[in-house]
């Protein structure tokens, strides 16, 4: 008996010892870590455009706005810049599309990352798939990419969700 | 004396990776390029000499029934916090190195020193032989990750893992026409893999066979 409660008592302290220590390593990280992220996410939304002043993204609260593929969801101007994850043949795609929120036209996509078919599935990262996109209707028909359907689709549906979501954001 | 030689011995005779085949699974993995290799390498040592520390220091209080469970738990506290350091401070080598971080915590190096050495031995002891261990690990992959990334990208390329935007070194060796795309891909790993592990094994056929002349 006497036994048990040693090794019990002994491990216990251990473990309580690592988590205070863990603690404390998470307190001094973890704002450190919180601010790449964002650094990070701002710098794709540069990369949409480049000239826009970063201030100027401002995010908007998703939370009833109840979609499992819409990530985030930002506001520019009069355009609402979508970040998405659609599934795929594997990982599927991350991407971003802005919407005009009067007319609903894509103003611009930007595919982040696809974990599909290197050749096949990955076409949706390049510029012939995202100059078809661009300046169509979101709400509209858009082409999906032929031999790329099972990887493509999912993208367009995509864009369509955040069409309709559109008004609800207004 | 004995010191110095425990400690050169785990960075060619008893290297961890390429003599006593320990965690080659990350070694596999992560040698793609040399800031990798660099990456992991750094914290294979930091995380092993720490453990070797620990676990040398409360090695007379540890009851020896449950001494693998404590061991583990000080390991994967000291991985997780070098993870979340990396995280803040190096997000670009946290995104290359991936899952290979976390892994350490199963990496066999730490528990195998831990077991076979740390507990046995004094402080000091133990801390040489983390940092000689480590520093063997490191060894091998960046003699792997040279060979691959050579061999592949044709040139060198390391970058300061801080701010990937600043070049430290950028080597062209031969044009990109030559590369072998194979040594970027995990069968290149295992080709690497054997002819190194080949040179090791038989440099130590020499030093045994040199000893045993001496003997006679």
């Amino acid at each position: 008996m006497k036994k048990i409660l040693h090794l019990t008592l002994f491990l216990a302290i251990v473990s309580v010892l690592a988590g205070g220590a863990l603690a404390f390593f998470n307190e001094i990280t973890e704002p450190v870590i919180a601010k790449n992220n964002e650094k990070q996410e701002q710098e794709s939304l540069l990369e949409m455009y480049p000239d826009a002043d970063p201030s100027t993204f401002e995010a908007i609260d998703i939370s009833d706005l109840d979609s499992t593929t819409i990530n985030k969801v930002y506001q520019y101007n009069d355009l609402y810049i979508f970040n998405m994850s659609v599934p795929g043949y594997k990982d599927g795609t991350t991407f971003l599309v802005s919407i005009n929120s009067s007319d609903l036209t894509i103003d611009k996509f930007i595919a982040i990352s696809n974990g599909d078919t290197s050749g096949l599935g990955t076409q949706v990262l390049e510029d012939p798939f995202k100059e078809s996109l661009e300046g169509n209707l979101a709400d509209g028909e858009l082409d999906t990419i032929s031999g790329a359907t099972v990887s493509s689709q999912p993208v367009v549906d995509g864009i369509h969700e955040a069409a309709e979501k559109i008004s609800q954001l207004k | 004396m004995n010191r110095i030689q425990n400690f050169k011995n785990g960075l060619i005779k008893d290297n961890p990776v390429f003599s006593l085949f320990l965690g080659i699974c990350s070694t596999l993995a992560i040698t793609t390029s040399i800031n990798n290799a660099i990456g992991m390498g750094v914290s294979v040592i930091i995380v092993l000499t720490m453990s070797n520390v620990i676990i040398s220091m409360i090695r007379k209080i540890t009851p020896d029934e449950i001494r693998i469970p404590v061991y583990i738990v000080i390991i994967a506290t000291l991985v997780t916090i070098i993870q979340m350091l990396i995280q803040a401070f190096a997000p670009a080598l946290n995104e290359s190195l991936g899952v290979f971080i976390p892994l350490i915590v199963v990496n066999c190096i730490i528990l195998g020193r831990a077991e076979s050495f740390a507990s046995k031995n004094g402080v000091f002891d133990s801390a040489l032989d983390g940092i000689g261990m480590g520093c063997g690990y490191t060894l091998a992959v960046l003699a792997m990750s040279v060979i691959r990334e050579v061999l592949s990208t044709g040139g060198i390329l390391i970058t300061n893992p801080f701010n990937t935007a600043q070049v430290i070194l950028d080597l062209t060796l031969f044009p990109e026409d030559f590369t072998i795309s194979l040594f970027g891909s995990p069968v290149g790993a295992f080709i690497t893999f054997a002819c190194l592990a080949a040179a090791v094994g038989a440099y130590k056929t020499h030093l045994d066979s040199k000893e045993k002349a001496k003997e006679k």
